[in-house]
């Protein structure tokens, strides 16, 4: 081996070592491959604005008159909520009440009940007025699930099972209310506590009856259409006794209308007596409508359009490196694969955060007003339910990217990931729609497209998880994959 | 840190084919390395090991004694430029540097400075690469690789599409480089692309060193001390030169081959007996001709039909 | 022509990935469809003959999924080529272009047709072997599906065209488009997002309007054996409108072809 004649000194580089090449360096050169394509750069802002135009036009097609669902709610109800909550909510059957001005028990015997539905209920209400969604608490015995203890939109307490007649009360203490039921009325079983927010103050109390819509859901490839059937319950009371603790007065039993909300005096020969039985009527449910429509789901389904942008983005800036063969060059840079890997799912889960948060706030401050303005009443932005479906969006497009890119790392060919990820975001979800009700929850658990679950902003018939949990379950494959994708790049030849 | 690349007992194999076969050789500083074999012989796979691209299968490659996944600044320390190509179409030359100085901290000045180097700076740098013709990229690659001012530089057919005045540039900027006192490695598999520009050259084929040395001693060998005699009187030279002991060949109507006699000897022995004769120049092998002989057993895929007219 | 046929037959045959995405179309159709089937019982309706379930359209359920294999199939036959660079040797090699593309549309077709075929009728084997488990037994007034039967019949053909029509529909926008990924995704997204978004209109008129426009839904009205059960368009009619799309799709293909520059 022959050296050179005249070795010259052992060459430096000039360039400054400089800080260190941390991983701040990295995001900001994964930043920089996204934001230089200009291509790329108009995929997000497309996807915003497609997400939104669907919002506005599925906002514009609606219309309250033919909204489907509606609920229990009987006549009146269906899928209207009341002031300053987000849920679809029930408030019908019927209510003879007395005033409660503080604290004090309400106690009677339902000695029958007609089984017009498996959740009719006959019982005992407090309520703080007549108004549509005031804060209420019940005890009822239902035909098909016993003693129910119903508050709000999302507290039922089971009380054990038996036959009627059974004696029910609702103590007033405050806001709390506490159920008790028992077979005799000497050996009272208490069934729960509820916090009844803003039961202040003057309250009403008395015997109640409901029985919800016999609901007909039919489900088929590409929807599914809800139509309702009124029933109509009713029971048989006697020994009501309201007791305001103080000892007032006796005041005249009133009947609250459910339509209005408003008052009209009973006849007195009508009225629950002491010992005399007392026959109460009432159609419609109280609690929360199960079968209305999600509208901030509804408003946010253009998320899908603007889905495709976000998983062709994050597929393409994998695929794109490996087709060209720079992939080598990025690898060269750095060595350290997994960091390339994770700064690559950062930013593009961090572009389509953001990218999702625009949209979706985008969608509902656009339709909201287009659907207020065609009679329907859409639930105010600033209520958590909404806020966490706006946030939920950002966060599963998001993890939307981040699982594209790490499909895009294990498949390596732009086609093939596109088309996997469109099948298992989308096609479960249209299958979904021409199974059984137990199939589809199933599907709806299991897949990814169970993240979508984030959308949903009230509980209904089918929803088949929880909004986090349904992430949890597209996180759960995000890191899966990501894993498998990892495992792969070290492994693989660049 | 030694700016060197010391490759020792390489091995790779992409299933029954052997890419890589124990392959050793050191890249030193100061000085172009050229890496030629024929197509397929292991040169591009050999350039990924180096960069820890591709796992070899045994063997180690070391950039200044250390494997390239340790290096903790690595653009500082190795340039390399593998596939011109490797641009998206989309992105602008400039874009494409920034990310890389960016993925290693380097300070984003180093852009326009080296495009400046390559000849690609202004609007040119400006546009989206995939508009660029193949020298265009070819600079944007050499820019990419001298992006962190290495000590180690990397070329992979760096020559390839470069119209002539881009190969004198290139040729010229290879010495520069080396000059400086950096290891320059180049590969390429025409030999006559290395000369004027290699000092030592690194021979492969089949995935082996055929051979490892100057491009000095390399020429003199394929040379073989043989000298062109011009004469009208073949007869009378051929008896002349024969008797001294020299091996004499006709090569074509009025010249001779000789060998094994120093030329000054040639022009005194003619000269002495009166044969007359128009030139004598000393046969300088061309690299081409010295690879040619090397690689004779090593060539993967060669048309049938010389191999045909090679064998009658 | 027939040449130019036999040029493009000989490509697509030789592309590795053809054989794989031909049976992927008849494996995951048949699969998905009888993973359907045996997910649907008689139990969740009031009584078995109550269900009103059309079993046909339940066994052909896995063309939703198989279609997407021959979307990628026809979008890689033309995307590929513009991926590569051969479409400029392909269109040297015969320079009158809209003849390309033609031949292209056949023997893309042809592929189709043949994996479709098998698709389907496995599929339908499937649905006859899983249906009378789950309660769909004639005597519950659910005969086993059979292509003696008029209405099946349709559905089994008017399917493997569907598939066909979805393929010339990746083709012409893969021919518009003249890239793989951006192909891949418009066709899929113009097939899949419309049922999904359209589960979340809520106006039953608009519901209808969308459902009549959208090629999938519209399209696979042709698998629809029972009176009503089906979206609010005719078999045929159905069918019609995904014709259209695919015929807008490969006329939009055929002039970009025309008029632009290979490469």
């Amino acid at each position: 081996m022959t050296t050179a004649t005249t070795a010259p000194p052992p060459y430096r580089s000039t360039v400054p070592e400089s800080r260190r090449a941390g991983f701040g360096g990295l995001l900001r050169a994964e930043w920089t491959k996204l934001w230089s394509v200009r291509r790329w750069t108009l995929a997000l802002p497309t996807a915003i604005l497609l997400t939104i135009v669907v919002a506005l036009l599925s906002a514009a097609g609606g219309s309250a008159v033919k909204a489907g669902g509606g609920g229990g709610g009987g006549g009146g109800g269906g899928g209207k909520r009341p002031p300053g909550t987000v849920h679809p909510f029930n408030d019908g059957g019927g209510f003879v009440h007395q005033p409660l001005a503080g604290d004090g028990t309400v106690t009677a015997r339902v000695t029958a009940q007609r089984a017009s539905h498996p959740e009719a209920k006959a019982g005992l209400m407090i309520r703080r007025d007549g108004r549509r969604g005031a804060p209420y608490a019940v005890i009822a015995v239902t035909p098909g699930r016993g003693v129910r203890l119903r508050s709000g939109v999302g507290t039922d307490l089971g009380g054990g099972s038996g036959p009627v007649p059974r004696w029910l009360r609702l103590t007033r203490s405050g806001t709390s209310v506490t159920g008790y039921a028992s077979s005799d009325g000497a050996a009272w079983r208490r069934v729960g506590t509820v916090e009844v927010a803003g039961l202040s103050g003057a309250a009403q109390a008395g015997p109640y009856v409901g029985s919800p819509s016999a609901i007909k859901v039919e489900r088929r490839f590409g929807g599914e259409s809800t139509s309702e059937v009124p029933t109509e319950g009713s029971a048989t009371f006697d020994r009501v006794d309201v007791a305001p603790a103080g000892g007032a007065r006796p005041a005249p039993w009133v009947r609250r209308d459910r339509e209005t909300g408003a008052d009209a005096p009973l006849d007195p020969a009508d009225s629950p007596r002491a010992g005399a039985p007392f026959t109460l009527a009432g159609s419609g449910d109280v609690g929360p409508d199960e079968f209305a429509r999600d509208i901030t789901e509804t408003a946010l389904a253009g998320v899908l359009i603007g889905l495709m942008a976000v998983v062709a983005l994050a597929v393409l800036s994998v695929t794109s490196e490996y087709r060209r063969g720079m992939i080598r060059t990025t690898f060269a840079a750095t060595p350290a694969r997994g960091r390339v890997l994770a700064a690559k799912a950062l930013v593009l889960g961090a572009a389509a955060f953001a990218a999702g948060l625009a949209a979706a706030a985008g969608a509902l401050l656009i339709s909201f007003p287009v659907m207020r303005g065609k009679g329907l009443a859409p639930p105010p932005v600033t209520e958590w339910p909404v806020l966490r479906a706006v946030l939920g969006t950002a966060l599963l497009l998001a993890l939307i990217a981040v699982l594209s890119v790490g499909v895009a790392v294990i498949l390596r060919h732009a086609a093939a990931s596109i088309t996997v990820l469109l099948l298992v975001l989308l096609v479960p979800q249209i299958v979904a729609t021409g199974l059984p009700l137990s199939a589809a929850t199933w599907l709806e658990r299991l897949s990814p497209a169970a993240g979508f679950a984030m959308q949903q902003t009230v509980p209904r018939y089918d929803t088949a998880l929880g909004p986090w949990a349904g992430l949890g379950v597209l996180a759960a494959y995000t890191a899966a994959v990501l894993a498998a994708a990892l495992w792969l790049l070290r492994r693989r030849d660049a | 840190m030694k700016a060197t690349i010391e490759v020792s007992g390489l091995r790779k194999r992409y299933g029954p084919t052997v890419a890589v076969d124990d392959l050793s050789f050191t890249v030193a500083p100061g000085r172009v390395t050229g890496f030629v074999g024929p197509n397929g012989a292991g040169k591009s796979t050999t350039m990924r090991m180096i960069l820890g691209l591709d796992r070899p299968d045994a063997g180690t490659a070391l950039i200044g004694g250390r494997p390239y996944r340790r290096l903790r600044s690595p653009l500082r320390e190795v340039g390399a430029m593998l596939d011109a190509g490797a641009v998206h179409p989309g992105r602008r030359a400039r874009a494409h540097l920034r990310w890389m100085a960016h993925s290693n901290a380097l300070p984003v000045r180093r852009v326009d400075e080296v495009l400046d180097i390559v000849g690609l700076s202004g609007a040119v740098a400006g546009r989206p690469a995939g508009g660029y013709s193949l020298g265009m990229r070819q600079r944007l690659g050499i820019a990419a690789a001298l992006l962190g001012d290495p000590p180690v530089l990397m070329f992979d057919e760096p020559v390839n599409g470069l119209d002539p005045e881009g190969i004198t540039w290139i040729r010229g900027l290879l010495r520069s480089l080396a000059a400086e006192g950096r290891a320059v490695l180049v590969s390429s598999h025409l030999m006559s692309e290395l000369e004027g520009s290699a000092d030592h050259l690194v021979v492969v084929g089949r995935g082996r060193v055929i051979a490892d040395r100057g491009v000095r001693e390399l020429l003199s060998a394929a040379s073989g001390d043989r000298v062109l005699v011009r004469t009208g009187h073949r007869q009378e030279a051929m008896t002349v030169l024969a008797r001294a002991g020299a091996v004499v060949a006709t090569t074509g109507c009025d010249a001779l081959t000789v060998s094994g006699v120093p030329a000054e000897r040639i022009v005194a022995l003619l000269t002495g007996d009166g044969v007359p004769f128009s030139g004598i120049t000393e046969h300088r092998a061309t690299l081409e001709e010295a690879f040619m002989e090397l690689t004779r057993d090593a060539v993967d895929y060669r048309s049938s039909r010389t191999e045909a007219g090679e064998g009658a | 022509m027939r040449h130019v046929l036999h040029g493009e037959w000989t490509k697509l045959r030789t592309l590795p990935s053809t054989g794989w995405l031909l049976l992927a179309l008849a494996v995951s159709t048949v699969l998905v469809g009888a993973a359907t089937t045996g997910a649907v019982d008689t139990s969740h309706c009031p009584a078995p003959a109550g269900c009103l379930e059309d079993t046909t359209r339940l066994s052909l359920t896995g063309v939703r999924l198989g279609q997407a294999a021959a979307v990628v199939f026809a979008v890689l036959a033309i995307g590929g080529e513009y991926g590569t660079g051969m479409i400029q040797i392909t269109l040297a090699a015969v320079p009158h272009r809209p003849r390309v593309l033609l031949a292209k549309a056949a023997v893309v077709a042809a592929g189709v047709l043949a994996a479709g075929t098998l698709g389907v009728l496995g599929s339908l084997a499937a649905g006859r072997a899983l249906l009378p488990g789950n309660g769909f037994t004639a005597a519950n007034g659910y005969p086993p599906p059979s292509l003696a039967d008029g209405p099946t019949l349709r559905a089994a053909a008017g399917t493997v065209l569907y598939l066909v029509l979805v393929a010339l529909l990746a083709l012409g926008v893969g021919a518009v488009l003249r890239d793989t990924a951006a192909s891949v995704t418009v066709v899929l997204t113009l097939l899949y997002v419309f049922p999904v978004i359209t589960r979340f209109v809520t106006d039953p008129d608009w519901h209808e309007r969308l459902d009549r426009i959208a090629p999938m839904t519209a399209g696979l009205a042709i698998q629809t054996t029972i009176r009503g059960a089906g979206p609010p368009i005719g078999p045929w009619t159905g069918l019609g409108v995904l014709a259209a799309y695919a015929a807008a799709a490969l006329l939009a293909g055929g002039c970009v072809l025309a008029a632009r520059d290979a490469n």
